[in-house]
């Protein structure tokens, strides 16, 4: 229906009338209804930015994103949304949209030294695919390399571990979850042997006390913030208690307020677990029944290059061995954090300490415990998320409506995508991994590949050395997100295809770790992405992409929840999605590219084939046919894949993964996924979906299927069905503040921009409200630096400098000693300064603690 | 039809009667308009003069329209009136929604100001009053319906003091709160930096001249609570300690929850007597 | 140009009458109400001729059957013919 202006006033004048004599004319409502919201085809979505998983409904009209609303009937926000979901629409059309494959050229030609020029999608793959080949003959399975995402959708995920671990036959995978959630997963590995919280968001219905280690939830999980303001807010005797480093937007609801020395957490929690056998509070039919107490090797380092004189320092680098321990000598070896020594070390005063401690150990008390990278990004990260599953374990407080240990993930889909779907280097999907023989071979027998396609993590299947097409033997094979920078620096890695995030921003020590390895004219960089970043400005071949609802997609948040979305406007120019880009490159490359001939010879049906022939037409992905893509309301979608490779693609890939789940044979239960078609009429299920059922709480009887009857709680990852208290002590950061460099440094986010800000900048209003990184300071250490809130500071690391306004006054109040810089800001690179260790064990970079000095600039 | 309708249709009667017999074209609306504004300040709603600007009426006076506030302020905020401006001509002032008050510690406007037209009597920017914010628009704050913004809270220079978020109950969702935006004229300079930040096409939150923005509680009455507080205690006697007849496990919280009804301890069969067990009379049955 | 709305009451059960004979009349149109006796109209002109909407709304009340009307919503714009038939949106 078209509306002219003077229909337009009719119509309000007739509403008007009606009103006043209390009629209601059908006919009046339709003209209403009609007002500027003709014609939008309503559809849902899952929020593009956090791991929360809000779902969104977006409006399209004549092909593109006019309106928006949060989704009334999602029962994680209930219609709302955050600021960035507000502007959701306005993330697809910033005026800078890569929309041609780019290639540095000089005279026609690639030149690593040239500028930018459109090409064609074959020129760009044609170039790409020789580089890529060439790598992988000349330096082995580590030659090569993709860095992916947690915002990937699944399938993308999926289709991204089968083109690397299979195709490629490289380990060389990693995604930026590596960064955000790797901690988190090493933990949830030692203490469950599998993967992802146990509860969900009705935690935060259901609890009395809220501990947020590390979390800073208020901004960056703005949703789930809300439904916990809102419990502290109705139920009686709710109390929140904070742990940060410095004063932010939690502390507004807390009760008990902690700031601590970066890295005296390690002693906080110990000390809690103390209390807790101290007082006797424990749960002692609990551990008995379900848990195994374990100590871990100690002095492992710092996840640096070996040649790192702390590296060096360290007795056991790397090491992650765990060994058994009785009861007792649990108790012993917390024993020595006392709350005088837990005080004295984190500067956190002793009442509150046994505040906290208190309601932990109190068993009439639920307590739901929250984090994201204050615990994650920390050298300890993985022992630290032990710590806090030691506690709950002990008092037995887990696994039950507001008794939860709940790891929140910062991006969409870190827990559907990068964690799921093996898209680390040492996984393959549903949390099989590539060091156990078995699960390769179950994988390779899943995707009807020759036994030792896959690489293991030693190069050895059934004991022998596998075949390279390099010549040489594999090798082992395993390489992390900030080993792969250090691999380009050092040339041992030649390629590098950087998708869906903005690495160049996001890891640590640019100048000294990522810059030189991607300016290395013996190196080729492809950067896939919407905006152009900067890492597609320090990339060779930048590839445009059509990004969230320009594709069928797929995202599973923090609870476990998985939520689909279908094609909802179509991508600008010729950008592609990153799925299609990944599934046409594997037609550039030939099996024998690749593959060594006695690979070959053992399913010679494959020989001459493309990697795309061997990997997705392999008669299960290519399985169902082109269809129709419509709602129950009858409106037809598009599918750019589905008509471009001609069956339905992202079904395809996901019944594919699902037979993970479902085959006889698996290694490993507990994943399972519902059908692809059940996803787009919900608004998402949590797994395991078991007979078209969701799990809410798993490991327990009644609400777990998997746990068999009468025996009430079950750990059923692990053999023995038991869960793992490791102890792990206090050791000290990486670098901390001395004489010269006197401060330490904290990076993070803030609630208006959403990690690079690549989307969330190119939103007029969220760059208006927040539009550059300041540096929080105390008044105190801006005054010795003769600063003030305004004023101009340089701040020095040992890696790095850059200048930025003084904010004495802002949303964040640090302590003296520390300061916080927002790392959004392209304008201004905070990962200049900071420093690449990370956790030994999970390889994820600390980005709240290094130290750094200020001057006036 | 009840009374108030009668009455309403009385006077809608009654107007419709004049507009016939004037044969008026002008709608209510507009005709509202035309009066408020001869009735309004001199200075429209959406000018707000620099830091330390005397009265109105003062600062008209006191002006002598040289302009070298508006040359000294590093932001570049600053207009002058021009001929045909609704402020008057060659005086300055700022709009908040495209350039509001930096907030400059040193506050340089002042001290290029000649004449006190810019009181040189305040030193401290936190202690001006350019104007109050309002949160003019609650049905389009987004905050008001449960969505996280906080953006006026988050920019607002005087943290925690001058804007406040007042954490409610969302009925709607059942499980999540509303953080509404509050407005303290104590502490609020007027800078207006909330109102360029607001994130909405037009702004919900604006800066007025005080004289615009501000009700005035009727000068007798005064807030019993807060007036308890600035004495330190009841104004009056202190009311006596008070006991009531109550049911056992019950008390009764005069300043507090009102009624209390202790939680029963879990049912067992036990009586928690042990005399009654002992004498409960087992042995006599046998 | 003028566009108003009003709510017309008219004497018992007389609703669909007056609605037939307000019908008639240059640019009226009756949305409803007919059942309540509460007509909901609206009266539109197109501006060449002085007020025409007023005459209109005054000899509404010299029809047979009608009580009363309330005028309710009034647009009075200086926009030319072309520019009200613009489709917006």
């Amino acid at each position: 229906m078209k509306l002219t202006r003077r229909d337009f006033i009719k119509s309000n004048a007739v509403a008007a009338a009606a009103s006043v004599a209390g009629i209601t004319l059908p006919a009046i409502k339709t003209a209403t209804a009609a007002d500027g919201d003709d014609g939008i085809r309503w559809d849902k979505a899952a929020c593009r930015y956090c791991g929360t998983g809000c779902s969104v409904l977006m409006g399209v009209k004549d092909g593109k994103v006019v309106a928006s609303q949060g989704d009334p009937d999602a029962p994680v926000n209930k219609g709302l949304n955050c600021i960035k979901g507000y502007f959701l629409p306005k993330i697809l059309y910033g005026q800078d949209r890569v929309t041609q494959p780019m290639l540095r050229k000089t005279n026609g030609k690639y030149d690593k030294n040239g500028k930018f020029e459109a090409v064609s999608w074959d020129e760009a793959f044609t170039i790409m695919a020789e580089k890529w080949v060439a790598a992988r003959k000349a330096k082995g399975a580590k030659g090569v390399g993709m860095f992916g995402s947690g915002q990937w959708t699944v399938w993308e995920g999926y289709a991204a571990a089968k083109l690397m671990k299979a195709g490629f036959r490289s380990n060389s995978l990693d995604p930026n979850a590596r960064h955000c959630m790797a901690s988190a997963v090493g933990a949830f590995m030692r203490a469950f042997r599998i993967d992802e919280p146990m509860g969900c968001y009705d935690d935060l219905e259901h609890a009395d006390d809220f501990v947020l280690w590390g979390a800073n939830m208020a901004e960056m999980h703005p949703i789930l913030w809300s439904r916990l303001t809102d419990t502290r807010l109705t139920k009686k005797g709710c109390k929140v208690h904070v742990l940060s480093t410095y004063e932010h937007r939690c502390f507004e609801l807390s009760d008990n307020s902690m700031i601590f020395e970066p890295q005296s957490d390690l002693a906080i929690a110990n000390y809690i677990a103390n209390y807790i056998i101290q007082t006797k509070s424990y749960n002692k039919d609990f551990i008995g029944k379900h848990v195994n107490f374990n100590k871990t090797t100690t002095d492992i380092g710092y996840g640096l290059r070996p040649s790192h004189p702390l590296q060096k320092a360290a007795k056991n680098p790397n090491k992650g061995k765990f060994n058994k321990i009785a009861f007792d000598e649990y108790a012993k070896l917390v024993s020595e954090y006392t709350v005088e020594k837990a005080s004295k070390m984190s500067g956190v005063p002793k009442k509150n300490l046994e505040r906290l401690a208190k309601a932990y150990a109190d068993p009439k008390r639920k307590v739901s415990s929250f984090w994201t990278m204050g615990m994650n990004q920390h050298t300890r990260g993985v022992w630290m998320n032990g710590l806090v599953y030691n506690i709950h374990l002990l008092m037995g407080k887990i696994s039950e409506p507001g008794n939860s240990p709940f790891s929140l993930t910062g991006q969409p889909s870190a827990c559907g995508t990068a964690r799921e779907v093996g898209t680390f280097t040492h996984r393959l999907p549903a949390d099989l991994v590539v060091k156990k023989d078995a699960h390769c071979k179950f994988a390779e027998k899943v995707w009807k590949l020759p036994a030792g396609t896959i690489p293991r993590h030693n190069g050895m299947s059934d004991k022998v050395a596998q075949s390279d097409i390099s010549g040489k033997p594999m090798g082992k094979t395993l390489i992390h997100a900030v080993a792969m920078h250090r691999a380009l620096k050092d040339r041992k890695m030649n390629c590098f295809w950087v998708m869906c995030n903005n690495n160049m921003q996001a890891a640590a020590n640019m100048n000294e770790e990522s810059l030189p390895g991607w300016r290395d004219p013996a190196n080729f960089i492809t950067v896939t992405d919407p905006y152009p970043t900067i890492s597609a400005q320090a990339a060779d071949l930048v590839l445009p992409t059509s990004m969230w609802i320009e594709k069928e997609g797929a995202y599973g948040n923090a609870e476990r929840r998985t939520q689909f979305w279908r094609q909802q406007v179509q991508g600008p120019g010729e950008s592609r999605s990153d799925l299609w880009q990944l599934m046409e490159f594997a037609k550039y490359v030939k099996v024998e590219d690749v593959w060594p001939e006695d690979l070959i010879a053992k399913q010679p049906e494959y020989a001459g084939k493309t990697l795309y022939d061997v990997l997705y037409a392999n008669g299960q992905v290519d399985k169902f046919p082109k269809q129709k893509v419509t709602d129950d309301r009858g409106n037809e979608y598009g599918n750019d894949e589905m008509d471009y490779f001609g069956y339905y693609v992202q079904k395809g890939l996901f019944e594919e993964y699902r037979l993970f789940n479902s085959v006889p044979g698996i290694p490993k239960k507990g994943h399972e996924m519902a059908e692809f078609e059940a996803y787009h009429k919900t608004r998402g299920l949590r797994w395991p979906v078991i007979n078209g059922k969701e799990t809410l709480w798993r490991f327990r009887e009644g609400y777990d299927p998997h746990v068999e009857k009468g025996s009430e709680v079950q750990f059923y990852g692990a053999k023995d069905k038991k869960a793992n208290i490791i102890f792990g002590p206090y050791e000290p950061a990486a670098e901390m503040p001395d004489k010269e460099y006197n401060l330490w440094l904290c990076t993070g986010r803030v609630l208006e921009h959403w990690h690079s800000g690549s989307m969330t900048r190119r939103v007029p209003e969220l760059y208006r409200a927040v539009p550059d990184a300041v540096v929080f300071m105390s008044k105190k250490d801006a005054k010795k630096r003769k600063l003030r809130n305004g004023s101009m500071a340089k701040i020095v690391s040992r890696r790095g400098e850059i200048v930025c306004r003084v904010d004495t006054k802002g949303r964040n109040k640090v302590p003296d000693g520390l300061v916080f810089i927002p790392w959004f800001d392209a304008g201004r690179l905070v990962n200049k300064l900071t420093l690449d260790a990370t956790d030994p064990l999970s390889k994820e970079t600390d980005y709240k603690k290094c130290a750094v000095k200020i001057l006036k600039a | 039809m009840s009374d108030t309708d009668k009455k309403h249709e009385m006077n809608r009667r009654q107007f419709l009667g004049n507009m016939l017999k004037t044969a008026c074209g002008v709608g209510l609306v507009g005709m509202g308009l035309g009066i408020y504004s001869n009735r309004a300040s001199s200075l429209p709603a959406h000018y707000i003069r620099p830091p330390g600007a005397l009265p109105e009426e003062d600062f008209l006076g006191a002006c002598i329209r040289c302009g070298l506030c508006v040359r000294d302020c590093p932001y570049d905020i600053l207009f002058l009136g021009e001929v045909g401006d609704d402020v008057a001509t060659g005086t300055p002032y700022f709009v908040a929604r495209s350039g509001p008050c930096e907030m400059c510690e040193d506050i340089p406007c002042i001290l290029a100001c000649p004449t006190n037209a810019l009181d040189h009597g305040l030193t401290d920017i936190e202690e001006s009053r350019m104007g109050l914010a309002v949160v003019v628009d609650q049905e389009t704050c987004i905050a008001f319906h449960g969505l996280r913004c906080e953006v006026c809270f988050n920019v607002c220079p005087i943290r925690g003091r001058a804007i406040t978020l007042d954490m409610r109950h969302n009925v709607r969702s059942g499980k999540h709160a509303l953080f509404i935006p509050v407005v303290h004229s104590d502490a609020c300079t007027g800078c207006g930096l909330c109102e360029r930040a607001c994130i909405l096409e037009e702004a919900a939150i604006k800066v007025f001249p005080t004289d615009l923005a501000k009700g005035e509680l009727g000068k007798h009455y005064r807030l019993g609570w807060k007036e308890k507080e600035k004495a330190g205690g009841a104004l009056v006697t202190p009311d006596v300690e008070h006991e009531y007849n109550l049911p056992e496990g019950v008390r009764y919280d005069l300043q507090g929850e009102g009624l209390i009804i202790e939680e029963k301890p879990e049912e067992t069969p036990f009586s928690s007597n042990p005399l009654n067990s002992l004498n409960s009379g087992f042995l006599d049955n046998k | 140009m003028n566009i108003c709305s009003l709510v017309v009451h008219t004497k018992p059960e007389k609703g669909p009458v007056v609605s037939k004979r307000l019908e008639k009349m240059t640019g009226v149109e009756v949305h409803g109400g007919q059942d309540a006796d509460k007509l909901v109209v609206t009266v539109e002109d197109e501006g060449e001729t002085v007020s025409p909407v007023s005459d209109t709304m005054n000899a509404m009340n010299g029809i047979k059957g009608v009580v009363s009307t309330i005028l309710i919503y009034h647009y009075g714009g200086e926009e030319s013919l072309e520019e009200m038939k613009r489709e917006i949106n």
